[in-house]
């Protein structure tokens, strides 16, 4: 068998933190992929030499990452395929980005144990080791894991059944009218069946977007407490993380390094991170901690900002504001417990900031509002009910397989409106049916067939 | 054992299963005997009196390309032959034909009867006869023994019939033909798991007692297009057919009638095809529809009898007559042969190899309805594969099997051998996931090499073969050649008919993607040198080569993620329990699919991810990677 394989990508290292993310890409576009990346197409890369390369997105020219790529040339790696190794920074935003767009460039997302199951079609792993992998294929389906799977997975169904059933009845209409010639069907209506097309690829893309939240709370979402200092940001830390994790003290400056702790808040993992005071320090430490402060605020999925309730809004709150504008966040307004506190200068602000989605009183000293504040951390991300446990393999797999049938969707109504012929617009609807089939399971032609049978009366 | 004669090969039945076995099998240097309960109804077609439409029609094409006679046969007695979705894309357009049925059959006869190799032999059969495994032949009601290396069993819907009309039921393989009861027995004690289907005709009219200005005439194609690629035109005499409509009082009628029908009064509780339903389910199920269209089908040139199609029911005698009346136009008419419906014994094809042998004992091939299937097509196309293995096995060379991706034969055997049936089985272009690339006129290309290959296609057929090829090479290099400029006088026709803009010039092969140009338009705008170089027909190919080339890419990709470690071997006797950690449950159902290919076991329902990674990991693992043998 000629192994005419396509090409695969995934995250090798373990999803979560940690300190960097090695991406894998296998199969005969790797080479292809990777001179895309570093945005060089002759890029010739010495086989097996780590290098570093800037990662740059094609459409934007953006530098993504400043990444070690390695290239090992086919059938020299470990699986017999060309493969290109990126060891990216550890920012699951920033992993999940360079994903995406390697999956634009044509790879499909690894199933589980793909790359080595590719080790062992082409001869480089033997059975007993293969044995290995598959009791980690086994382990992954086998443990808690397969039952948040599951569940997940029917809660997806639920929520694509509509559109699936819509996209099959499409299908069953245009096989009817290939099928059954003699049969006097009602004609297919050719403007209504590309409006029902168009309709039910900007729904799954509705779909899709609500994944990708999704797919953060899987990999853990980064929370950074910002503020000026002294306004009680390690103190609400403490009382989140419920131990006596970070020094408090009166005295403004008192943080100076970033401090970080992991709490799960619903069953997801929140990376709490607490920070200096963010002030003009001619503090030589301070200034390094507020530098490091502002890092973690860029690369934070959601900051934090707070305030200090019971005093006036000062000019150092208002430089605070204005840097987190654009990126999503709460303002909690700490010591609620004093009798000066009041949330005056804040009323109105969730609405006219769109990335600030809560304000919220609190008090680290008395514990007032942090419930509501953990449930704020959620919010943003929740999209109703898409959280739960071991959304990452399975939703990423799912995200690409809802892009993929939503472009053969949209292609299809596009070869409609050119007036092809149906058995030619079947082609990508069926491929689109395939695919939400490898997430609700399969529709058989046998189905098809029942459906056409069933909607229609068939029979010379 | 002592026997009366001996063969290579013994084809059991004389149906469009057993009749292509044996032709086959003969032709290949077996030497055959092709047995049936009755010679003077050898071929017989006993529901339509049609061969092809879309998926069927495909899969003639194909039997021909292989080295077939159903195509032939038909292309000479055929009455009324059309292309149908002439106005769709050409991967589903098919031809389908009308037969003279007397003539089918005697044309079917003769042809067998010039086969050297073949014997014809009337008998009726009543066991097997084997030892250690292996089939050695078969016994007759009279007595007779004969042997063989291997039989083929293509005894269509006689295997313990049963036909009912209205409370009337009785024993019977058709109307008027008795039933093989003895011989199912035989099989069941074989083991084999066997289950019950049913299928249905509808009444034959009285030609002379319609009046035929009530009915819409269809006319035949123009021009003919012809289901054996050796066949150049069709000579006989073309005739209409008529299209008729039933009524509410018709359906007022069978509603009030219901408790007489066998399907509803509870006596048949077998399943009937669902794309071929009774009159009476018509009228049950879609209760909205006031009106289900007939075809008035003539039977023949040298008969009054027409066969009414769309009409198939269980119901009394006479209540068919009083239905059929209630329509205008019938009101005068008369019934020669009421419908019936037939309950019959099929053998769960999931039993069979690719080869269409059954696993439990050597030698022993099935084919036709009894494998579950429906349809003259279905049936012949499986009686060519297991007369060709039938054959193959008795001469001691290598067994022939066809795949998915090439045509739709192989799509038909995989489905049964993989799924098995629950309903009577008929072929559509759904079922193949390669539609685009199965088209009937590229069969020959498709398959026609492993006929030549096999040894059953004829010099001057390979001769023709090799031309066609040439021309269609031709076709295509002047559609790339040839351009259309903004100058050339039919330049504003094309635009006009395509409604889009096509530039300063454009090749005839980027023109005919467009939509409305047809392969008349195309040739005429070629050098007039081509028209002498190659016909419509070769034109017609050579555009939707080009067509749907850039279609199969997409086709492909989509199947590719699913699909590719389908070709991957499971050897035979493969024992599952050894492969470790897949559950006790996969283990039985892999044993009891036994799955020949990776692809195979894929589609088995119930097997899980995890158990068919494990699966997957064994096979690459344990064998080499070039053990996949699909052709
Ligand atoms: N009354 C009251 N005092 C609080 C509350 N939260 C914090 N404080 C006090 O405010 C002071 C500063 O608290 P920290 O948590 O160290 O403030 P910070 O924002 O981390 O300060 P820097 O690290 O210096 O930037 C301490 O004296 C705390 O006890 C609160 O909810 N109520
Ligand atoms: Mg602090």
């Amino acid at each position: 068998m000629a192994a005419q394989t396509d090409t695969i990508v995934a995250l090798s290292t373990p999803p979560g933190r940690s300190g960097i993310g090695v991406i894998r890409i296998s199969g005969p576009d790797s080479l292809h992929i990777l001179r895309t990346l570093v945005s060089a197409e002759s890029y010739n890369p010495t086989p097996n030499l780590m290098r570093l390369k800037s990662l740059i997105d094609p459409n934007s020219a953006e530098t993504l990452d400043e990444a070690l790529v390695c290239f090992f040339k086919a059938p020299h790696s470990f699986n017999g395929e060309d493969v290109a190794e990126l060891h990216c920074h550890g920012s699951p935003v920033l992993l999940r980005t360079i994903i995406d767009l390697i999956l634009k460039l044509g790879a499909r997302l690894a199933d589980p144990g793909e790359f080595s199951l590719r080790a062992v079609t082409n001869g480089r792993l033997k059975l007993t080791e293969a044995e290995a992998i598959r009791d980690l294929i086994d382990a992954q389906t086998d443990t808690a894991l397969r039952q948040a799977t599951r569940q997940l997975k029917g809660e997806i169904s639920n929520r694509l059944r509509p559109a699936k059933e819509n996209l099959l009845e499409t299908i069953v209409r245009l096989e009817s009218s290939l099928e059954f010639v003699e049969d006097d069907l009602p004609a297919v209506q050719h403007q209504a069946t590309i409006d029902s097309l168009l309709g039910l690829a900007r729904d799954l893309s509705r779909l899709r977007s609500t994944f990708a939240a999704g797919k953060l709370l899987h990999d853990g979402i980064r929370v950074a407490f910002v503020g000026r200092p002294n306004v009680g940001k390690s103190s609400l830390f403490n009382s989140l993380v419920g131990h006596e994790r970070a020094i408090v003290t009166e005295i403004p400056g008192t943080t100076r390094d970033t401090l970080t702790e992991s709490i799960a808040v619903s069953g997801v993992p929140v990376l709490l991170i607490d920070t200096a005071g963010i002030r003009n320090s001619s503090d030589e430490i301070e200034s390094i901690g507020v530098a490091r402060a502002r890092r973690e605020a860029a690369d934070a999925d959601l900051l934090i900002v707070v305030v200090d309730g019971s005093e006036y809004l000062r000019e150092e709150d208002q430089l605070v504001l204005a840097e987190v504008s654009d990126i999503r966040h709460i303002v909690a307004l700490n010591k609620s417990d004093l009798p000066t506190f009041s949330t005056a200068t804040f009323d109105g602000r969730v609405g006219a900031d769109p990335n600030c989605s809560a304000v919220m009183s609190v008090s680290a000293k008395s514990e007032a509002g942090l419930e509501s504040l953990r449930a704020a951390i959620l919010e943003p991300f929740a999209n109703g009910s898409a959280h739960s446990e071991g959304l990452l393999i399975t939703n990423a797999r799912h995200h690409d397989l809802l892009v993929r049938s939503i472009e053969a969707i949209a292609s299809s109504a596009q070869l409609l409106e050119d007036f092809a012929s149906e058995e030619i617009v079947l082609v990508g609807l069926h491929s689109a049916l395939r695919y939400l089939g490898e997430i609700t399971g399969e529709t058989t032609t046998e189905e098809i067939l029942g459906q056409i049978f069933s909607t229609f009366c068939i029979g010379k | 054992m002592i026997f009366d004669e001996f063969f290579d090969v013994i084809v059991i039945g004389g149906g469009h299963a057993g009749c292509e076995a044996a032709s086959a099998s003969a032709r290949l240097g077996a030497n055959t005997a092709l047995l049936t309960l009755n010679l003077d109804l050898i071929g017989q077609m006993s529901c339509n009196p049609a061969i092809g439409g879309i998926g069927k029609g495909h899969l003639v094409r194909e039997i021909d390309a292989l080295g077939g006679i159903m195509g032939r046969v038909i292309d000479r007695t055929g009455i009324q032959f059309r292309l149908l979705n002439r106005s769709r894309g050409p991967a589903v357009r098919a031809p389908r034909a009308q037969a003279d049925r007397t003539l089918y059959r005697i044309e079917m006869r003769r042809t067998l009867e010039g086969t050297p190799n073949l014997c014809l032999r009337q008998g009726l059969v009543t066991s097997l006869l084997m030892e250690g495994g292996r089939v050695l032949g078969v016994e007759l009601q009279d007595a007779r023994r004969m042997g063989a290396k291997a039989v083929v069993v293509a005894t269509g819907t006689f295997l313990n019939g049963r036909i009912h009309t209205g409370r009337q039921t009785y024993e019977g393989g058709r109307a008027g033909e008795p039933a093989s009861v003895e011989f199912a027995e035989a099989l069941k004690r074989l083991g084999l798991r066997v289950g019950r289907l049913k299928t249905g005709t509808p009444p034959r009219l009285d030609g002379r007692t319609i009046d035929w200005e009530a009915f819409e005439p269809q006319p035949p194609d123009e021009r003919a297009v012809p289901f054996s690629f050796s066949t150049d035109h069709i000579r006989q005499q073309q005739l209409n057919c008529h299209l008729a409509y039933t009524n509410e009082s018709v359906h007022a009628a069978i509603r009030a009638n219901l408790h007489e029908s066998p399907l509803y009064s509870g006596k048949i509780t077998s399943i009937g095809p669902r794309y071929c339903p009774s009159i009476e389910d018509k009228v049950v199920k879609f209760p909205e529809k006031t009106r289900h269209q007939l075809f008035i089908e003539p039977e023949g040139y040298a008969t009054n009898e027409v066969y009414l199609n769309g009409f198939s029911t269980s119901l009394p005698a006479q209540l068919q007559q009083e239905l059929v009346s209630l329509i205008p136009g019938f009101e005068r008419t008369q019934i020669i042969r009421p419908g019936y419906a037939i309950e019959y014994d099929f053998v769960d094809p999931k039993e069979l190899s690719p080869f269409l042998e059954t696993a439990r004992l050597k030698g022993l091939f099935l084919a036709g309805q009894i494998n579950g299937t429906t349809g003259y097509e279905e049936a012949a196309c499986q009686g060519l594969l297991a007369g060709i293995n039938a054959a193959l096995g008795s001469l001691g060379r290598p067994l022939f099997r066809l795949n998915r991706r090439g045509s739709y034969i192989g799509v038909l055997v995989d489905d049964l051998i993989t799924h098995g049936v629950d309903e009577p089985y008929r072929m559509f272009t759904s079922r193949s996931e390669y539609r685009l690339a199965l088209r009937h006129d590229n069969a020959d290309e498709r398959l026609e090499p492993y006929g030549r290959e096999l040894g059953l296609v004829g010099d001057s057929e390979w001769e023709r073969f090799n031309q066609r090829r040439a021309r269609l090479a031709r076709a295509s290099a002047l559609l790339k050649e040839c351009r259309l400029r903004r100058s050339d006088e039919r330049y504003s026709i094309c635009r006009e008919l395509t409604g889009q803009e096509l530039g300063d010039s454009l090749t005839l092969a980027e023109l005919a993607l467009r939509p409305r140009i047809d392969a008349e338009l195309v040739m005429s705008l070629m050098p007039s040198s081509a028209s002498s170089e190659f016909s419509i027909g070769d034109l017609e190919t050579a555009l939707a080569d080009h067509l749907y080339a850039g279609y199969l890419g997409s086709q492909t990709a989509g199947l590719r993620r699913l699909n590719q470690h389908d070709a991957l071997n499971i050897p035979q006797g493969f024992s599952f329990r050894t492969v470790g950690s897949l559950s006790h449950e996969i283990v039985e159902r892999l044993e009891r699919a036994r799955p020949e290919s990776f692809g195979q076991a894929r589609q088995i329902p119930g097997m899980t991810p995890a158990a068919l990674s494990t699966l997957l990991v064994h096979l690459t693992g344990s064998q080499s990677i070039s053990g996949a043998s699909q052709r």
